[in-house]
This record gives C-alpha cells, sequence and structure tokens, in this order.
C-alpha cells in the first residue's frame, strides 16, 4: 500500500511517470477526436493534440536524460515539420471545399471529383 | 503546478472533442496548447514553451481560425445521419486505450526508477542555438527547403487557375 501511495504523490507532483502519462492521455484524447467526430477541420486539430503529445513525451525525456539538449533541438524541428503540415493540410481541406462545398469527410467519400 | 496545468491541457483536449462550434473549439486548442507551454516550463525548457506559443497558439491556430471563418465551416449543417457505430466504437477504443496507457506506465518499472538526481540547469536559448548550429546544421538547411516546398505547395493547391 504504501509504494502505490508515494507513486501517486509523485506522479502529481510531476515525475516523469506524470509526464507520460499526461502526453499519453493527450495521444488518446487527439486520437478520439480524429475517430468520433466528421468534420475534417476538427480531426485535424485531433491530429495536432496527436503531435503535441509526442512533443511533450520527448521533451518529459529529454528532461529527465540530464537535460539534454538535443531534445529541444529535435523539438525545434518537429514543430517546423508540423508549420509545414499545418499548411498543406488546410489548403487540402480549401480544396476540399472548393471542390465539394463542404467540410464533412462522410460527404467527401468518392475517390472522384 | 504539475496537477494544474496537466488539467488545463487535458480539460482542453477533451472541450475539443465534445464542443459543437468549430470556432470555439480552435479556442479550446488554445487552451490546450498554454497548458502544453506550461508543461514545458515545468520542464526547467523555457525555449520550447516559448516556441509553442508563438507557434501553435500564435501561428497555427490562427491560419485554422481563418479557414474556418473563410469556409463558414461553422455555419455549415451537422450531419444527416448519426453512425452509432463510429461513435460508440471510438468510445470504446479510446476507453480501452486509456485505461491501457495507465496500467502500463503505473506498472513500469523503467518509468518509476528515472527518479531525476540533481536538477539540470535550465534550458537556454544559448544552448539550443550552438547545439543547433554546430552540429545540425545540414538539417537546419533542409528544414529551411521543406519550408519553402511547403509554402509552394499551399499555395498552389489554394490557388484557382494558375
Amino acid at each position: 500500500m504504501q509504494p502505490t501511495m508515494c507513486a501517486t504523490a509523485s506522479i502529481l507532483h510531476g515525475s516523469l511517470q506524470g509526464y507520460v502519462l499526461v502526453a499519453l492521455l493527450l495521444f488518446v484524447i487527439g486520437l478520439f477526436i480524429v475517430l468520433s467526430r466528421r468534420s475534417v477541420l476538427i480531426q485535424f486539430m485531433g491530429v495536432e493534440l496527436m503531435l503535441n503529445a509526442a512533443n511533450v513525451a520527448l521533451l518529459a525525456f529529454a528532461r529527465h536524460w540530464n537535460g539534454d539538449v538535443q531534445g529541444t533541438v529535435f523539438y525545434l524541428f518537429i514543430i517546423a515539420v508540423a508549420a509545414c503540415e499545418a499548411a498543406v493540410g488546410l489548403a487540402l481541406v480549401v480544396g476540399l471545399f472548393r471542390h465539394r462545398q463542404t467540410t464533412d469527410s462522410d460527404r467527401a467519400d468518392a475517390l472522384k471529383l | 503546478m504539475f496537477l494544474i496545468f496537466a488539467l488545463i491541457t487535458l480539460l482542453g483536449a477533451l472541450s475539443v472533442a465534445f464542443q459543437k462550434n468549430l470556432v470555439v473549439a480552435g479556442l479550446c486548442m488554445v487552451i490546450t496548447f498554454f497548458g502544453v507551454a506550461g508543461l514545458y516550463l515545468l520542464l526547467a525548457n523555457p525555449v520550447a514553451a516559448a516556441l509553442q506559443i508563438i507557434v501553435y497558439s500564435g501561428a497555427i491556430v490562427v491560419l485554422l481560425l481563418f479557414v474556418i471563418m473563410l469556409l463558414s465551416a461553422h455555419e455549415e449543417e451537422d450531419a444527416q445521419s448519426v453512425h452509432s457505430v463510429q461513435r460508440w466504437g471510438s468510445v470504446a477504443a479510446a476507453l480501452a486505450l486509456a485505461a491501457g496507457v495507465v496500467k502500463v506506465v503505473l506498472s513500469s518499472g523503467f518509468l518509476r526508477g528515472a527518479a531525476s538526481g540533481p536538477a539540470p540547469a535550465n534550458m537556454n536559448l544559448e544552448r539550443v542555438g550552438t547545439a543547433l548550429f554546430a552540429e545540425h546544421l545540414v538539417a537546419f538547411e533542409a528544414v529551411g527547403l521543406l519550408l519553402l516546398a511547403a509554402m509552394i505547395g499551399a499555395v498552389t493547391l489554394v490557388k484557382k487557375d494558375l
């Protein structure tokens, strides 16, 4: 019983376990958004949340690896790729809306224009 | 403090999941991103926190809100049919994954054993910049090219007649 209580307290005060738990739960919520919602824009938000969850885990591990600087450098690259992904993804949504007048992923289910 | 920022992050994400209005969902994303930035601050990484606020809550959410307004997507009517399989399937999948994740993290000896020794120094921009330009110069240039390619690609996709 005692170790369990101790582990819970250390999670609540931000041990590595706590950060990894938050990151994984954020990822699950993002996945839930992508699976359950049908607006393409909301699904895009879910993808961004999943990307953020990966970043949280990366920086938490970097911090507990003696505060390694490589983690932050890699985070910089991830954020650049995320910006590219946002720009191209939203351009795709706009293109979809041009052709279909909808952002509902259920109404854009044909493979041809 | 950790608990506060973790709750801000997770509740913001959950409110995105259950929000009907697209604009409000975008604003909930901002809350989530600020929570994540707070987590980075607690990880003694103010560089990452500043980047998070500038790029995510600044650029990406603004771009997203622009697109929502441009398409008037928040005024679009709801889908006619509700797929109960999709709804309950995603709920079940998310709950199962969340339970599995909690169990794995709580029972992981590696994560529990990773008690931090002496707290490392705060991350500062000088260390990041030195590592970036001394060891990752090629990757830095490649990211510049990637951004250019994404910009041209986005313009090409959106433009009506090129």
